[in-house]
């Protein structure tokens, strides 16, 4: 029963999805207003202030509730947001256009002197974990109710991309403060966005209702949205299955064939942008051989994990740019189909230990990586742990491999930076290599994309080369609901937004 | 009476002061931190060690135990490290669905328990006796969260009968809130239904052999008026020990078909705190669930001196 989600255990749920179709918007008549939509999270809220959010379930609700200076399409591309036009020709003087005549849910403008306050705010709350987003930004200049100007300390090819996610989220200083020290709990009339916050009955329901006077002509369609917290797969099959939720972005993948071939669901889904796989310490033995790490790669069976932990709900993961991005490099399949002869050649006759959490479905997959490693005379031990215990244990580097996720970044520098560049905030792996940091650091400040593409593609291949992580497969967006759901658009990013699905 | 209320209560402190030792060092020394949970995909080592900081992890286990045991002298239970929610709060908000859900159990364990203990002593070594053991045992072997999903898959998703978990207060719309109620309470009262229903079979079967039923049987009392009337209310006092202590249990007891039927009391606030590494909210809920521990105990003992006069506490 245990289901603790921070967003990086998010990534042993999302194991628990799968992959396959593609993304786009579901046609299916005409735009009926009305009704209400029940969707389950898999885990409960912590915070409703995008100041202080960590987790993925918290920026789901967000999104429909708060809007962004920018936002994506389907194929992640960066659009208009409550910035409507922007000049970065500058790299360090970005000039931003704002929407006119939006308002928040308390009636209060948002205007340029709203865009300051906003980023200030995030880059100087003791309790901000926006910090790090912002932290090329020196400071907001306001020219106008209509203009702002981001000046930074550096460039940052990335800040758009960040501006998309809770860093760029927009919320009524008003309401901020009259919300005080509950205003994580309560955040009435903060948005802009398509729902309004209404009440959060922790660990059981969060109710948003339609924002009648929303700045997008013609949208929402929904009276309201709710939100129940079901922190347990197979619970959240059962709340779909008696109608007490319409949608679900988490079921177990062993349940997803039962779902598709039943007429009262819907099931698609588009591949993800999170990477999955495990880390291996490159700072201690075994893994501080490379030998080693590469034998590891070579022998795990991408197609077979694929096959059986996830149905062939997915796509088979080569590196960490996935296969949305701009960035993706179809051609990099070093390790692609398991080899034990090739990988007894490389290194055999050692053992090491697996961390992971006691998950089912994490305990199938060490169990089937086990028998892969065997196979290549490679002796796995499995240790299972809590997953609070887990993460500890491998941010202080005591493991040998350990089963960690990602849940993934819009921007390729998301998935790559923090996590192989040397002394890097999830370089578990203590991996150090002065050519991928280069290539890592010229591709946030440069602002060319496809300068940037090669930076990412070499350095992918690489990380992938060397090992610090082994790489197995990248899950799915999907969408999980009744039939009653209408133009639901699926994201890469995971988030569901709501303003223009329709019940009917 | 009441000094010996009163001695009781100021016993409870002691008590309630070495619990509290016990799952604060238990909860500390237990691996995980709270600052790792907190960030997730969002940590830097700067924001780790403000977290550490602001939440006083940086000072000595002790120094920390005491500024939290300062505060709780004072009233304050201090704020959720994961929601800042103040912990009162959180607990209070949460404690009407549990103690729904707990009493509910209790009157399902006890309409059932009663009944047919009573019936099973009285025609003891029937059949009827027979089936009562073997759905005793049952009751008491099968886990409430396994019988809870079997409710659930056969009353909510097969039948529909049941809606599937959710908690509807019981002022908003007393007949949904029972609806809702029924399946977690069934799931969390069965255990304590068996084990009630043998302690009344056992505890009847010695009352009907003591010597003054025999006279009231003698006086031409029918056999009802004697069960029901003569024996059943001495025959109570085991079992109201075992329920005083299922009421000082509600808390805990919930945490499992809390879960299940995401029910949103104390004992999944309590699950969730633990994953998370919620110090104060654990803390906190520890000890309300000690001190309802100890004052269930306390009022079965008064209770005691209600169902047998001989018991004085004078």
């Amino acid at each position: 029963m245990r289901r603790v989600a921070v967003g990086l255990f998010w990534l042993f749920l999302l194991s628990a999805c799968g992959g396959g179709g593609g993304g786009g918007g579901q046609a299916g008549g005409t735009p009926q207003k009305g009704g209400t939509a029940t969707i389950a999270l898999e885990s409960e809220l912590r915070t409703l202030d995008p100041l202080d959010s960590s987790l993925l379930v918290e920026r789901e609700v967000f999104y429909n509730m708060y809007d962004s200076l920018f936002t994506i399409d389907p194929s992640l591309k960066i659009k208009a947001g409550l910035v409507k036009s922007w000049d970065i020709s500058d790299p360090q003087n970005y000039k931003f256009t704002l929407q006119d005549g939006v308002k928040f849910h308390d009636g209060t403008p948002f205007n340029g002197a709203s865009v300051k306050a906003n980023i200030e705010r995030f880059k100087t709350a003791a309790n901000s974990r926006r910090k790090s987003d912002l932290a090329s930004v020196k400071s907001v200049e306001v020219t106008d109710d209509t203009h702002v100007i981001f000046h930074l300390a550096k460039p940052d090819a990335t800040l758009l991309a960040t501006l998309v996610d809770r860093a760029g989220m927009m919320l009524s200083m008003d309401a901020v403060a009259k919300g005080g020290q509950n205003f994580s709990l309560a955040p009435t009339g903060a948005g802009s966005g398509p729902f309004e916050f209404v009440e959060w009955k922790r660990n059981d329901h969060l109710t948003l209702k339609k924002n009648p006077s929303y700045w997008k002509s013609g949208v929402p369609y929904l009276d309201g949205v709710t939100y129940r917290a079901i922190p347990d797969v197979n619970a959240i099959l059962s709340a779909l299955k008696t109608g007490d939720i319409d949608i679900a972005r988490v079921i177990g993948s062993k349940d997803v064939a039962s779902i598709k071939a039943d007429s009262n669901f819907v099931y698609r889904d588009t591949p993800a942008i999170g990477f999955n796989g495990f880390e291996l310490n490159t700072g201690a033995p075994p893994f501080n051989d490379a030998a080693k790490r590469k034998a590891v790669a070579t022998a795990v069976d991408r197609y077979a994990i694929l096959k059986n932990i996830q149905f062939n709900i997915g796509v088979v993961g080569y590196g960490p740019i996935p296969p949305s991005s701009w960035a993706f490099d179809a051609s990099e399949k070093i390790y692609d189909h398991a080899d034990a002869a090739k990988a007894k050649s490389i290194a055999t006759g050692f053992s090491f230990t697996y961390k992971t959490t006691s998950d089912p479905v994490a305990q199938q997959l060490a169990q089937l990586l086990q028998s892969e490693l065997a196979a290549a005379g490679i002796t796995m031990k499995i240790q299972s742990e809590e997953f609070a215990t887990l993460v500890q244990e491998c941010e202080a580097h005591q493991f040998e491999a350990c089963g960690v996720n990602w849940s993934g970044r819009i921007d390729p520098d998301g998935n790559t930076y923090a996590w192989w560049h040397t002394g890097g905030s999830f370089n578990d792996s203590q991996y150090s290599n002065s050519q991928v940091d280069a290539w890592l650091e010229d591709a946030r400040v440069n602002s060319d994309q496809a300068k940037r593409r090669q930076d990412y593609q070499n350095a992918q291949k690489q990380i992938v080369a060397d090992a610090p992580y082994v790489f197995t497969f990248f899950g799915v967006s999907p969408q999980i609901s009744n039939t009653k759901i209408h133009a639901f658009t699926l994201y890469p990013d995971l988030m569901i937004r709501m303003a223009e699905v329709w019940k009917g | 009476m009441t000094t010996y209320v009163l001695r009781r209560l100021m016993l409870m402190l002691p008590v309630a002061f070495l619990v509290t030792i016990g799952v604060f060092m238990l909860i500390h020394l237990s691996p995980g931190d709270p600052a790792l949970i907190l960030l997730g995909e969002d940590r830097t080592p700067q924001a780790i060690a403000q977290i550490h900081e602001q939440l006083g992890l940086d000072k000595p286990l002790y120094v920390q135990y005491f500024i939290w045991l300062g505060r709780i002298a004072h009233g304050d239970w201090g704020r959720s490290v994961t929601t800042h929610e103040p912990v009162a709060q959180a607990i209070t908000e949460r404690l009407p669905a549990t103690l729904e859900l707990g009493i509910v159990a209790l009157v399902w364990s006890l309409l059932v328990a009663i009944p047919l203990g009573t019936i099973a002593a009285v025609r003891r070594g029937s059949l009827t006796d027979q089936v009562a053991t073997g759905i005793t045992v049952a009751g008491v072997s099968i886990p409430n969260f396994f019988i809870g999903i079997v409710l659930i898959f056969v009353l909510s998703v097969t039948l529909r009968l049941f809606p599937f978990g959710g908690y509807v207060p019981l002022t908003t719309d007393p007949w949904e809130s029972l609806r809702h109620v029924l399946l977690p309470a069934i799931a969390l009262g069965t255990a304590g239904a068996a084990i009630n229903m043998r302690f009344t079979r056992s505890s009847m079967i010695e009352v009907l052999n003591h010597d003054y039923i025999r006279t009231a049987r003698a006086k031409g009392a029918s056999w009802r008026r004697v069960v029901f009337v003569h024996a059943l209310k001495n025959a109570l006092i085991p079992v109201v020990t075992i329920v005083g202590l299922q009421i000082g249990g509600i808390i805990e007891g919930a945490v499992v078909t809390e879960t299940v039927f995401t029910w949103p009391g104390v004992g999944r606030l309590a699950v969730e705190s633990i994953f998370n590494r919620d110090y104060t909210v654990i803390q906190g809920i520890v000890l309300l669930a000690a001190f309802s521990y100890m004052v269930a105990n306390l009022l079965v003992d008064l209770v005691y001196g209600w169902l047998d006069p001989r018991i004085s506490y004078a």
